[in-house]
């Protein structure tokens, strides 16, 4: 008879440790009441281990970290959750923070009760996603802005987003597969908000980019720093974060914050409204705005601190740098992404006609 | 066949029915109800449930696919599947034939070093293929050296990158089946078709071929199917200019938020399948039944 | 002669050409891990601070155990309950045969994300807590198609005669199958037994949804930890990886040698 090419004895053995694996592992319901405990869910990469273990050491608390990768797992997960397996701490966007709370996912919160609340840039608490902050506090935040290779492209051709659909870029940009965001860019180039539910104004920014398609030599899924360094694009557009880490490395990319005003998206901390334990996720949320940690995290991250007061205990070649701390005007300029509704699904659609090249 | 009651096949029937129907049928059932609900923007199952708002729900949801974005974007996720099979199958037939008769102890070996590779995380396999074939990368920093070329060759963000990509992650669903196959296919059979004269050809056509065509069904089978869905290797090595059906399907449930619409897609796209494989299936039977030893 | 010499000559250049092609991205991935310099593009130096930094990180590598021992386990889970089903297929006369395949099918067509909402539905419905054991049923049902498949396809080149001769001689069925069937199946049940293992070592959509808390699993860290920038213990990470599943490889063989 053809081969036997492993004992049976071994394959026998396998099966007997893996049916007993689903034996012993059989579902126990959740049983953990103590207060020293804290479930966060958060995205991936985004927390030094170092920060949660001396929080862990300083309140005794117990930190039990999951990890994410796109707002719309975080949301589809939280909608699924009952109170016996919640989540005490969640990091959304902004845009999904208005649509949670309206949705009743999150519970309001006193921010009074945050000893480091006032240490916060002004500029970036009580703003329009979240008027008072009454679900979020921040966590971290950026900017998408134009980025673009010295190399090939001059200094100062670059100032606004309508010069990205300029011939000489055919074939040459990138950006970013963010549906939202490059909504964004032809919607502030037609003077309108990144933000609007009105169909006319949707239309008018789908049919913008229709010309701009030429020029664009892919939709990036990741790092957007990635393409420059490949050679494979001269221009497009790209986070701040992306390019300080690129010219960390070496790779010359320059940042410019265009006229009709930059692209802001920030990272926000809220606590469900099925939470159990609210007392220690603000003593998480406490310690995370503290000046130390957040400038800890900012620099591990690579992205931005809310906290002023860290800032302020930066590096001043960090501190100084424009692409990473806008200056207020930009800032001002700048707008936020909200949550658009029901109109998300005309974006689709268009953004599917886009891609498909109809 | 006795007649005794089987208390083995007893057993067996029913752990694999209530594996499947516990695991596979509910979900399944879920997402074609899930399918037939008016637009519930993020809600898996709210909204109450009568025959009309199903009906409804169908109208919309199924309705909404007969347009030109969604019946190109299902033509050319076909169209690239099946490039991908067949260039899978050309390189992959061969291969495991070559390793069926390599000698008996080195053929565990070669099929485990076919294997592997995929032991990397297949993402990470798709950056360094990247990196490979990137214009400042290492096949075309090798062949300007090598005065080949004398400019880099734009390879990425093409849809020929993307065939590549796909062919380079699927190709071992397609080997394995056809090395079990192979296996199988004993010397003494071959031997006797070329003493009773047959040339190589002809012992290809009517020996080889058809005894290998449960491989070749189930090769076809685990790459066609998974291919139409790879949506991140579109998105890396096609820069996200060519999406895939699957790439349609997660923008409706990761971006638009539009999970009715999302589930009536896929409920479509395995029809659809369904339907290809039921013909392709019924062609081979009749090309098999002309066969007979 | 001279032709299967030729043959020969040829079938060896083939599988050696095919093979650099499979090995040639993993060959730079090694490389680039021991890359002093973070741009993949340059070559800084010969180093091995990535390794130092990943096994640093003690959450990391407790993901990579518990992602080895879920592809284990759910890849044996998968090959039992595949074969019984592709015996059962292959060898028994019941109803609802056309019900049965179609649900393997359906599992097969499935989109990730679809199967990966359905399962979380489910498990919450049933209560089931989200964790390892909700993730091992997951990974087994949809390693299972493929399993069954590869079996099926080698299920039909076997003398059926076999089997009845053994039934014939007195054996139960349970005996039949053990010492017949299966030893004739070994290379696909072996093959799919891979197969599964791949699949799960793998698989990023299901296990975000359908992971908890308690369970952390590899696929999903890597998958973020490259979409925000290439860092480079990854590719580290995945040279490990690599090491650790050659060396348990050797372990098995060696093992099994012994035994023969």
């Amino acid at each position: 008879m053809q081969g036997t090419r492993f004992p049976l004895r071994a394959a026998g053995l396998m099966a007997a440790v893996s049916l007993a694996s689903v034996a012993t592992s059989a579902p126990v319901l959740a049983a953990d009441d103590s207060d020293k405990v804290l479930y966060v869910y958060n995205w991936t990469e985004y927390m030094p281990d170092e920060v949660i273990e001396r929080f862990e050491e300083q309140t005794g608390i117990d930190v039990v970290y999951s990890t994410f990768d796109s707002n719309e797992a975080m949301y589809a997960k939280l909608k699924l959750l009952d109170s016996d397996n919640s989540y005490d701490l969640v990091f959304p966007s902004t845009y999904y923070i208005d649509k949670m709370a309206r949705e009743g996912l999150l519970q309001k919160l006193d921010v009074s009760k945050l000893d480091h609340f006032e240490d916060l840039d002004p500029n970036l608490v009580d703003r329009d996603f979240d008027k008072g902050n009454q679900y979020s506090v921040p966590y971290m935040w950026g900017s998408a802005g134009i980025g673009y290779n010295p190399d090939y492209v001059e200094e100062g051709a670059l100032t606004s987003w309508n010069d990205l659909w300029n011939d000489k870029y055919r074939d040459k940009l990138l950006l970013s597969n963010d549906m939202r965001e490059v909504f964004h860019v032809a919607l502030a180039s037609l003077g309108f908000s990144g933000n609007t539910t009105d169909p006319d104004e949707i239309k008018a920014a789908y049919e913008k980019l229709t010309q701009l398609m030429p020029n664009v030599r892919a939709f990036n899924s990741d790092a957007a720093r990635v393409p420059f360094m490949q050679g494979e694009v001269d221009a497009g557009l790209i986070w701040n974060g992306e390019v300080y880490q690129a010219n960390q490395e070496g790779v010359p990319v320059e940042y410019v914050y265009p006229k009709e005003g930059i692209i802001l998206w920030m990272d926000t901390m809220a606590i469900p409204s099925n939470a159990r334990h609210v007392d220690a996720a603000y003593q998480f949320i406490d310690y995370l705005i503290s000046p130390e940690v957040s400038k800890e995290i900012s620099e591990y991250v690579g992205y931005t601190t809310p906290s002023l007061a860290a800032k302020n205990m930066m590096d001043p070649e960090v501190r100084d740098n424009p692409v990473v701390f806008p200056t207020q005007q930009d800032l001002a300029r700048g707008e936020f992404q909200t949550d658009v509704g029901d109109a998300l699904s005309i974006y689709q659609k268009y953004w599917e006609q886009l891609k498909t090249g109809h | 066949m006795s007649l005794v009651r089987n208390p083995f096949k007893t057993a067996t029937l029913t752990i694999i029915w209530g594996w499947l129907i516990v695991l596979v049928l509910a979900p399944t059932l879920l997402v074609v109800l899930v399918s037939l609900m008016p637009e519930n923007t993020g809600q898996l199952l709210g909204g109450e449930l009568s025959l009309s708002t199903l009906w409804q729900g169908f109208l919309t949801n199924y309705g909404q696919m007969i347009s030109p974005v969604y019946l190109s974007v299902f033509g050319h996720s076909l169209w690239i599947g099946l490039i991908t099979t067949l260039i899978c199958l050309l390189l992959g037939y061969p291969f495991a034939w070559m390793i069926s008769r390599a000698s008996p102890r080195l053929q565990p070996l070669l099929l485990l070093l076919v294997i592997i590779p995929f032991w990397t995380n297949s993402l990470i396999r798709i950056y360094a293929l990247r990196t490979l074939i990137a214009t400042r990368g290492l096949l075309n920093d090798v062949l300007m050296n090598l005065g080949l070329i004398d400019a880099p060759l734009r390879l990425l963000y093409t849809e020929e990158a993307v065939i590549v990509g796909l062919v380079y992650m699927l190709l071992p669903f397609m080997i394995l089946p056809l090395y079990a196959v192979f296996e199988q296919l004993s010397r003494p059979t071959l031997e006797a078709a070329r003493d009773l004269g047959a040339n190589g050809l002809a012992t290809f056509r009517h020996i080889v071929l058809p005894l290998t065509m449960p491989g070749i069904i189930a090769g076809v089978l685990l790459v066609f199917l998974p291919a139409m869905g790879m949506f991140y290797v579109s998105d890396l090595l096609g820069g996200s200019r060519h999406p895939l059906i699957g790439n349609i399907i997660k923008g409706q449930f990761l971006q638009a938020n539009n999970w009715t619409f999302g589930a009536a897609i896929s409920v479509m796209l395995t029809l659809v399948m369904a339907f290809l494989l039921l013909a392709y299936y019924r062609s081979v039977k009749l090309f098999k039944r002309e066969v007979t030893l | 002669m001279k032709a299967s010499a030729a043959l020969r000559w040829f079938s060896r250049c083939y599988l050696t050409l095919i093979f650099t092609l499979l090995y040639v991205p993993i060959l730079v991935l090694i490389g680039i891990s021991f890359n002093d310099s973070r741009n993949p593009f340059v070559w800084g130096g010969f180093s091995l601070r990535w390794y130092d930094k990943l096994l640093g990180n003690g959450n990391l590598m407790e993901a990579a155990l518990n992602t080895l021992w879920l592809g284990v386990t759910a890849a044996t889970l998968a090959t039992l309950i595949g074969t019984l089903t592709a015996t059962a297929l292959y060898r028994y006369r019941f109803r609802g045969k056309p019900l049965l395949n179609g649900m393997l099918f359906t599992v097969m067509m499935m989109p990730d994300i679809v199967m990966a909402i359905a399962f979380l539905a489910l498990f919450i419905a049933l209560g089931i807590q989200l964790g390892y054991f909700s993730l091992l049923v997951s990974h087994a049902t949809f390693c299972l198609p493929f399993v069954v498949i590869t079996v099926y396809s080698r299920l039909t080149g076997i003398n059926p005669q076999l089997l009845e001769a053994a039934r014939d001689l007195g054996a139960s069925e349970a005996r039949a199958v053990w010492h017949v069937l299966v030893p004739a199946l070994m290379p696909a049940i072996a093959s799919g037994w891979l197969l599964s293992f791949t699949l799960s070592l793998d698989d990023v959509v299901i296990s975000t949804f359908v992971t908890g808390p308690t369970f952390d699993v590899l696929p999903l860290r890597i998958y973020s930890m490259v979409r925000l920038g290439l860092k480079p213990e990854v590719n580290a990470l995945a040279t490990l990886l690599l090491g650790l599943s050659l060396c348990l490889l050797l372990i098995s063989q060696l093992l099994l040698k012994e035994k023969k």
